[in-house]
């Protein structure tokens, strides 16, 4: 199997074959072609496009973290780091007997108020629905807003978690990460919180570079000692 | 800073709470502004321009210089109009189309340092009295935006005007002529130097980045000329400023406006 990244842009034959188009690839006959700038990855049976830069483009299911710019009586609307703006229903914090005239929106959410949230639908046809009626979404109430490029959130996360997981582990920080490339980060040590930053910023500078885990666990353990 | 812009109250929080500790979030003193870069004759077209890096801030003025009529009521005297404009590019809240009260306010809080401060000698600046003057006319844009554009575009101008060089004009029938190859530097009498303070809780804090102008409750920029003198003033916000604030600001201005003369006059001088 190849499985080799190469560089592409949009018109870029990436490989040929009975493969599933995914993210940024069409199928043209049994031809795929980028459609976008990026590096392209071919697996088994699949092969995407990572692009190297673009806004977040939500997806459903995806966890996304938000930030309130206003509201009606109705709804909220979320800046979610995207050309689509997040639109959160007040059903989904206040419950089922939301009433317009006796409830205030701004009592749950006021605007700048960050929140972790999940894409609950979207179709490109109308802005994506919003949801934090789940466990361990809602209100962020502590943290550090850091903001990464949503192509680096892979990257972020690592293999099965592997380089986040580092990152905590090394920092004692918690780490949530939007896959809209907003992360919050929250820590009981100011010189915790400063390292798990760093880190991330590392991984948003240099997502490109190849032995980027023991880059980013060299910098870890480094100022560790100092 | 475009009236969109939310700031997330996260960073407000941590914003105030290091203010109380008598910090600010890029480590600066209350009272430092950026760091700032002059780079003079930018638009080499220009009769004179300045390009102004004031932390993430960035901004570029050109001056051109051209006869005009006079204001009917001011024969004796040549012409100062100072604009500015916001270009999308400089921030993902700024839309094209026509100004925002924000950016008008701009325009004019720059316009009025340097008018105020009789930067230009503008006497000098007539063709023919009552017919023809010099209209010197600076136009800024906001190529990047990290707080505090006051300043930046006030440096910007100032510089550009230093800088910049007036070509002659002499009457020729009835029409103002050009004088091929006689240029003089424009007549200056001032140095006009805008400080900018923002007021975070009970803390007054020197030019704002983006993050801290998002969170300020008031502002006020006040320019100071050559002397110390205070010449301009503009008030925003919707909080007030007390009697001793408002002197604690005045004291500000003229301590940190005296440094960025300094810089500004060596803009002038190392474009000579």
């Amino acid at each position: 199997m190849e499985n080799k990244r190469k560089y592409v842009i949009p018109g870029d034959l990436v490989t040929t074959g009975p493969f599933r188009p995914e993210q940024n690839v069409i199928l043209e006959g049994n031809k795929i072609i980028s459609t976008s700038i990026g590096i392209s990855e071919i697996y088994d049976d699949s092969v995407r496009v990572i692009p190297l830069t673009g806004k977040y483009i939500p997806k459903i299911d995806d966890l996304v973290i938000g930030k309130v710019l206003s509201h009606t009586s109705l709804s909220w609307e979320l800046d979610i780091n995207s050309c689509y703006v997040g639109f959160l229903p007040a059903q989904d914090v206040f419950g089922r007997d939301f009433s317009a005239h006796a409830d205030e929106l701004s009592s749950k959410l006021k605007t700048g108020d960050l929140v972790a949230a999940r894409i609950a639908n979207f179709d490109r046809t109308r802005d994506p629905l919003i949801t934090i009626s789940d466990r361990d979404l809602g209100k962020i109430d502590s943290g550090t807003l850091v903001k990464i490029s949503p192509s680096k959130v892979p990257r972020l996360i690592g293999k099965r978690g592997s380089m986040i997981q580092m990152i905590e582990q090394a920092t004692n920080a918690a780490v949530t990460i939007g896959q809209n490339g907003w992360v919050v980060v929250s820590c009981e040590s100011h010189e915790g919180l400063l390292k798990a930053k760093k880190a991330i910023q590392m991984v948003n500078e240099k997502a490109h570079v190849a032995n980027l885990t023991d880059q980013v666990k060299k910098m870890l353990e480094s100022k560790s000692e100092s | 800073m475009a009236s969109h812009s939310v700031i997330d109250e996260l960073k407000k929080t941590q914003i105030l709470e290091l203010l109380e500790q008598g910090k600010r979030v890029d480590g600066r003193a209350l009272d430092e502004p950026r760091e700032i870069s002059i780079e003079t004759n930018a638009i080499p077209k220009a009769n004179g321009s300045a390009k102004v890096r004031l932390g993430d801030t960035e901004v570029l003025c050109g001056v051109k210089i051209q006869p005009d009529r006079p204001f009917p009521d001011m024969g004796d005297k040549g012409i100062f109009i100072c604009t500015a404009e916001l270009l999308p590019l400089s921030h993902p809240t700024v839309e094209t189309g026509p100004p925002q009260p924000h950016v008008i306010e701009l325009a004019r809080v720059t316009d009025r340092g340097i008018r105020e401060s009789h930067m230009i000698d503008l006497s000098q600046l007539v063709i023919e009295k009552d017919k023809s003057v010099v209209g010197v006319f600076a136009d800024i844009v906001v190529i990047d935006y990290d707080g505090n554009l006051f300043d930046a575009c006030s440096y910007a101008a100032t510089a550009a005007l230093l800088t910049s060089t007036t070509p002659k004009w002499t009457m020729v029938d009835d029409k103002p002529t050009l004088v091929d190859g006689e240029e003089s530097p424009l007549p200056t009498t001032t140095i006009p130097a805008s400080v900018t303070m923002g007021k975070i809780g009970n803390h007054i804090i020197v030019d704002p980045n983006g993050d801290e102008w998002d969170s300020m409750d008031a502002r006020i920029t006040i320019t100071t000329n050559s002397d110390g003198n205070i010449c301009a003033l503009q008030k925003g916000g919707s909080d007030g400023f007390t009697q001793e604030e408002i002197v604690q600001c005045g004291e500000i201005s003229v301590r940190v406006g005296a440094k960025i003369r300094e810089k500004l006059k060596e803009a002038q001088q190392g474009s000579q």
